[in-house]
């Protein structure tokens, strides 16, 4: 991990203005809902997946495409620190939009009496973070993969693709198509369902052990496909 | 062992479909000294870049090797003494001048104590001080961004400098600056590797000079560094009426230059630079010598540049 490659990324991330409204609407937009909806609950914060790809588009293939990685690794940066730092910048950032939004729609609801359970609100707190943490590892290995931001593309391209699988299989009542379908949605959006999880008893291991695994690869596959890039024009 | 050591170097391009790749590098061994400023030239698409990018550990040779002091030139070891420019000069320009080298100086892990300092210092040093540092990057000229990569790639006294095209896009004055700063790395005993097709750069600074040609090193010329670059310059003048040995003398004297030889119509002077070249022309019209042509021969790597045939050995 490196903090310096941490705090540039942020700073990248707030001087530009279309990332900054992009992130705006979609923090207000479900706050909006809080406020005119009677009764809007947590629920209705929606989740991370927006965030996260907004301050992930292109956290390394725009490095990439940009030429900038040179002058980077000219200095004494491993790669798979680069891109465990940029994980994280992306992961930390989008966790904090969730926290901030969490904490004006409590505000919200406190002023209409209408606060739901500490326990609820931490439990929807964690599951924002760990699903921003997971997206950020799954945005990280396309961004890897792609130059320029062929990271949404290829997110959206994989998603869809689940999405047709998963509907086939349920059309077709074809169970092995349909479960195919749902776990590869599952590996692009990975989180943690952390109210079942806490009620459960015995708790069960498999989607924690499920996401780990699906964030430990891609950041595995992320750092190998960096470590395999040359870098020069001479080579374009 | 300390220096720069390649031995066997090559590397080919492989492209997708393609049968046959680009072969980039051929066979290149060659060392160079701690301190020693060494010049990489050649024609375009002779593989310097090539060169440059495996030195950096940027490129995976096919075969051969690299040691910097030692190390592979990847090994952060290597990278903690290093500096870049690039020839294609791609920085954040979301950043400052300012913001830019603060980010490389903690990047480069330079003593936080002292960043202000040396970023403002390496700023000085380009040019590039005052208000010109705090400009965002987008707003820079490209000479002022080439000047920027410089004071970049200089930051925290590296022991190795790579330059690609360090001068490339600047104005005269930068050049002359540019120059500067490189004689005054070479007195702190840095090793410059440069690339440059400016010959009269490489000429000044530069201590021995590679040609590459086809991915292979056809000559190492050493070249006096730090000598006098008197360049010589041939005057015809119309109609055979060039002028006595001693006339011709007395008008380059008295603007610094020296006659080298006379073979009328023509004559040769050696003259200091192209200031001294276009003051002994002036001289030598006023004083009624018919000029009609006036032709600078040839730098000593110019020369090399256009003689050595393709193929000559190293």
């Amino acid at each position: 991990m490196n903090a310096t490659l941490i705090a540039a990324l942020w700073r990248q991330r707030l001087t530009s203005p279309i990332r900054l409204v992009l992130l705006g609407s979609l923090m207000g937009m479900p706050l909006l809902a809080v406020v005119f909806m009677h009764g809007a609950g947590l629920s209705a914060l929606g989740d991370s997946q927006g965030a996260v790809l907004v301050l992930g588009a292109g956290m390394i293939g725009q490095d990439v495409s940009s030429g900038v990685l040179q002058l980077l690794f000219a200095r004494p940066v491993r790669r798979p620190d680069y891109v465990v730092s940029r994980w994280l910048g992306v992961a930390i950032a989008a966790s904090a939009v969730a926290l901030v939004q969490l904490g004006l729609a409590l505000a919200l609801m406190a002023a209409r009496d209408s606060l739901p359970g500490a326990q609820d609100v931490f439990l929807y707190a964690a599951g924002r973070v760990i699903e921003s943490f997971g997206l950020a590892a799954v945005l990280a290995l396309f961004s890897s993969l792609i130059p320029g931001f062929g990271d949404l593309a290829l997110y959206f391209l994989f998603t869809l693709s689940a999405s047709v699988v998963h509907w086939v299989g349920q059309v077709k009542q074809w169970p092995w198509l349909d479960r195919a379908g749902s776990e590869i949605l599952a590996s692009l959006q990975p989180k943690l369902d952390l109210a079942q999880l806490v009620h459960a008893s015995p708790m069960p291991w498999f989607p924690i052990v499920s996401y780990a695994s699906t964030v430990t690869l891609c950041l595995a596959l992320a750092i190998v496909a960096v470590n395999r890039k040359e870098l020069s024009y001479a080579s374009g | 062992m300390s220096g720069i050591v390649v031995e066997g170097l090559s590397k080919t391009y492989r492209r997708p479909l393609a049968v046959e790749g680009v072969r980039a590098l051929v066979d290149v061994s060659l060392t160079i000294a701690p301190g020693e400023a060494f010049g990489i030239i050649g024609p375009n698409g002779a593989g310097k870049t090539t060169f440059l990018g495996c030195l950096l550990g940027f490129l995976r040779p096919d075969s051969g090797r690299i040691t910097i002091d030692g190390h592979a030139p990847d090994d952060l070891a290597v990278r903690r003494v290093t500096g870049y420019l690039p020839e294609r000069l791609v920085l954040d320009r979301w950043m400052s001048g300012r913001g830019f080298l603060a980010y490389h100086h903690a990047l480069a892990k330079l003593p936080a104590a002292g960043r202000a300092t040396d970023v403002d210092a390496a700023l000085e040093s380009v040019g590039l001080g005052g208000e010109a540092g705090a400009r965002g990057i987008r707003r820079y000229s490209r000479g002022m961004l080439q000047r920027l990569g410089l004071a970049q790639a200089m930051l925290g006294r590296p022991r190795y400098l790579f330059l690609d095209e360090p001068a490339s896009g600047v104005d005269p004055a930068g050049v002359v600056l540019f120059r500067r700063l490189l004689t005054d790395l070479k007195h702190r005993d840095v090793t410059v590797i440069l690339n440059s097709h400016q010959l009269d750069q490489v000429e000044r600074v530069c201590d021995r000079v590679a040609f590459v040609r086809g991915g292979k090193v056809e000559a190492i010329e050493t070249v006096a560094a730090g000598a006098s670059h008197a360049r010589m310059l041939r005057v015809r003048a119309a109609g055979g009426a060039i002028g006595t040995r001693e006339r011709l003398e007395s008008l380059a004297t008295s603007v610094g230059a020296s006659l080298h030889d006379v073979d009328p119509p023509q004559a040769r002077f050696t003259v200091a630079d192209d200031a001294s070249a276009a003051r002994l022309i002036q001289a030598l019209i006023a004083a009624g010598v018919p000029v009609a042509e006036a032709t600078p021969e040839e730098s000593r790597l110019e020369r090399l540049f256009l003689d050595t045939p393709p193929g000559a050995s190293s």
